[in-house]
């Protein structure tokens, strides 16, 4: 008897029937309309768990891609602060040589050399305290209000550095070494040896002017310029590594930005297409069960019997 | 057999044909009353005893027919397929709503979920990283971890309030139980005196199974059939009701889900407090088994489980960020400090606040360092790439409320499916088919017509005995 059909049965089914077409229909249009193929954990758990990982990576590598603009902005303070700081180096060189020249200058024409050689060692002042954003560019991370006294100490501490983190595993120093630079020790000029505690570039200027009132002959301070020069040079390559490995970070950042989303959106997001497909199909399977019910239900024996 | 015999015999005919007639009209009335069984007239031919008075050999024709009583077309195989596939289907039900609900409220995966707020939370250690001491950036992050504590704090009340609204639910649900067992030992009453005196108990018999089937989908149990027509529901082995004796139940424990552990909320006897009924099924046996208490392996109830999953990730957080920021320094040079306490009197997600209550006091710098030094900072913010970070601890949380939900749904599907299958088969054996009924109806009628011809056949017969004898020629 259980294939017994009733006018009841055929309505429950029906409605049944009804019920299901038009639930995979809300279904559908919900996901083409919202485009995501996970709206809550349970429409695909593990998903859900890669979905999260991914949104974290994708969080984190946004976090990288500030910190690279960061440092690369650091960095380029640096870079035109330390080639600020070459030329006036060369232009002190420049002067000292022409003060060397004992025969053919007058006192005049050295107290003129040694004016100007004052002047440039303010500029040079000036240069060593540059800041970026209300921080020494070459003091590491004290707060102090320059990195160099007036009477030329060192504020910055020893192996002290300014650090971007450009991805998980790496950090990079963004800002120079002011001691490499301009050299600590204020009592001592820049020594030829690279080994010994470098001495205060400033003080060596001191040293010239005092030499050019004195009558010294500052040929001898060349040697130590050269060597002071050298030393920015080094420091200028370093930038400019530095420099170069930050473009790559962001080069590689970049990328990294674009496969995350990608990954993120084939985990989380629908294929139109199919969803479109679908969509229409559900639609037409539904009108048809919705005409083919208006069709069944109508007869019974009532119609006939007169 | 005298005249009269076939008088009365074509009375029955009439009797009957009105009697089926009467039955075919209370089912097509309740054609679409819940829970109708179609039912028929059954009838018999009387037999006439051989009399041994009679020395004739004349033989004998039976006496027309006999209404036997009214059928009642159900299936009892049929019926308790129904009743075990909805007490299935109600347990699934509840789980997959109160789940769905549950996911519902984590709002995984997207932009507004706690995974979005800890890597805002995470980005904000690097900025103060980055810029320590820049007294913007570390409101920034304590607005951040503010923001956190409070999510985290609300997840917990969600959860703690899917838990309170459900327990007040299945109160509802027990007292509807209750109410349904103490009328089915009331219709048992009516139809066991019913059918003591000969009566036909075909409408309270489905009253009865219609409500026997709504306990079916509040508790499960099984049901048995007694001699005298009534029935014995056992849930748990033991009768909640039992011909007319009705016993009932009650649901005890604690209001609280903090306290569910140790005062586990149960159905129990009233008659026998303290011991718990056995449950097999039903929304009330789906709604306990959500609010059982946590148990440590993951496999309590799953709000409970979802509440202590919000604890544990609490406490891995403030452990995990406190065991780096302790090691930096402020700017006063306080070390040893923590970010995140926790109050011991509370649950962890609700107990967690964050110390600091200005930038100044923010301990970023390494002890040492500079005072713009961020690599404490910087470090904390390393915590959300680690294997071991709370994002992971989280993405576990949720993929395993997801999968408990997904089961559930799934379960909850199948056995909505097997209850159709169940009570399209009940259906299709009890409902009433009209053009069945109409057909009948026919028949009905031309049977009637056709006792009412026999009639007027002896009676024109009859007449022409009593009045036209011996008047010949007249």
């Amino acid at each position: 008897m259980l294939t017994r059909v009733t006018n009841q049965t055929i309505t429950r089914n029906a409605q049944y029937n009804l019920q299901t077409g038009l639930t995979a229909l809300a279904k559908l249009q919900n996901q083409a309309s919202s485009q995501k193929a996970i709206s809550v954990p349970s429409d695909d758990p593990a998903g859900t768990s890669k979905s999260l990982q991914i949104r974290g990576e994708q969080a984190a590598t946004a976090q990288y891609g500030r910190n690279i603009s960061d440092g690369t902005a650091w960095l380029n303070t640096v870079d035109s602060t330390l080639s600020a700081v070459s030329s006036i180096m060369g232009r002190i060189r420049d002067l000292t040589v022409q003060g060397a020249n004992d025969g053919a200058m007058s006192p005049t024409s050295k107290d003129a050399i040694a004016t100007e050689l004052t002047n440039l060692k303010g500029e040079l002042l000036k240069q060593a305290n540059t800041s970026y954003l209300g921080r020494n560019i070459f003091a590491g991370n004290t707060n102090a209000g320059v990195a160099f006294n007036a009477d030329y100490t060192f504020n910055g501490l020893a192996g002290d550095s300014v650090q971007r983190r450009i991805d998980a595993n790496t950090t990079v120093r963004v800002d120079a070494d002011g001691a490499a630079v301009f050299g600590t020790n204020p009592g001592v000029p820049p020594s030829t040896d690279p080994g010994t505690t470098p001495g205060s570039v400033f003080t060596l200027i001191d040293n010239i002017v005092d030499d050019l009132h004195n009558g010294v002959n500052i040929g001898a301070r060349l040697t130590e310029i050269d060597a002071r020069k050298q030393a920015i040079s080094a420091q200028q390559s370093i930038i400019g590594t530095t420099e170069a490995q930050m473009d790559r970070a962001q080069q590689t950042n970049a990328s990294q930005t674009v496969s995350l989303e990608s990954q993120r959106s084939s985990v989380e997001d629908l294929d139109v297409a199919k969803v479109i497909l679908d969509l229409q199909t559900q639609q037409t399977t539904y009108q048809t069960s919705l005409g083919v019910t208006a069709k069944v239900l109508q007869p019974t024996l009532m119609d006939f019997l007169r | 057999m005298s005249s009269f015999g076939t008088l009365n015999t074509a009375y029955t005919g009439l009797v009957a044909a009105r009697r089926g007639l009467d039955v075919v009209g209370q089912n097509i009335a309740n054609a679409n009353t819940d829970g109708y069984t179609r039912q028929r007239v059954t009838t018999s031919a009387s037999v006439t005893a051989p009399s041994s008075l009679s020395m004739s050999q004349t033989f004998t024709v039976g006496q027309g027919v006999s209404v036997d009583g009214v059928a009642r077309l159900g299936s009892s195989l049929l019926d308790a397929r129904v009743r075990l596939a909805t007490g299935t289907s109600g347990y699934w039900d509840v789980r997959a709503s109160t789940m769905s609900s549950l996911e519902g409220t984590l709002q995984e995966p997207g932009p507004n979920g706690l995974s979005s707020t800890l890597q805002k939370f995470w980005s904000a250690w690097q900025d103060l990283g980055n810029n320590a001491a820049v007294p913007a950036t570390g409101a920034a992050l304590l607005a951040q971890a503010g923001g956190l504590v409070s999510q985290i704090a609300n997840g917990y009340h969600q959860v703690d309030d899917q838990w309170s609204t459900l327990r007040s639910d299945t109160d509802v649900k027990v007292a509807q139980l209750n109410d349904a067992g103490a009328r089915v030992a009331n219709l048992n009453a009516k139809i066991r005196t019913t059918l003591a005196a000969g009566g036909s108990a075909n409408e309270l018999i489905d009253q009865r199974n219609t409500i026997t089937t709504s306990i079916s989908k509040l508790v499960g149990g099984t049901v048995r059939e007694l001699p005298d027509g009534t029935n014995e529901i056992l849930i748990g082995g033991n009768p909640l009701v039992s011909g007319d004796n009705f016993h009932s139940v009650a649901l005890v424990g604690t209001y609280h889900m903090d306290a569910v552990g140790s005062d586990p909320v149960q159905l129990e006897w009233t008659s026998r407090p303290g011991s718990p009924v056995a449950l097999d099924g039903g929304e009330i046996g789906g709604a306990i088994s959500m609010l059982a208490a946590a148990d440590g392996s993951g496999t309590g109830g799953p709000i409970a489980e979802a509440a202590a999953s919000y604890n544990a990730f609490a406490a891995n957080l403030a452990t995990q960020v406190n065991g780096i920021y302790s090691t930096g320094a402020n700017a006063a040079g306080t070390t040893g400090v923590n970010f995140f306490s926790l109050n011991g009197a509370l649950p962890a997600a609700l107990g967690l606040t964050v110390i600091p209550t200005t930038s100044a006091d923010l301990a970023t710098a390494t002890v040492g360092a500079g005072a713009y030094n961020g690599d404490v900072a910087g470090a904390i913010s390393q915590l959300g790439a680690s294997k071991t970070s709370p994002d992971s601890v989280w993405a576990s949380i949720v993929a395993g409320i997801g999968t408990t939900s997904q089961t559930a749904q799934q379960q909850s599907t199948l056995a909505g499916l097997s209850t159709k299958a169940a009570v399209d088969n009940q259906l299709s054996n009890a409902g009433v088919d009209l053009d069945e009924e109409n057909v009948n109806l026919l028949s009905f009628q031309r049977a009637y017509q056709g006792a009412a011809r026999v009639m007027t056949a002896v009676d024109q017969m009859l007449d022409t005995l009593i009045n036209h004898t011996g008047t010949v020629g007249l």
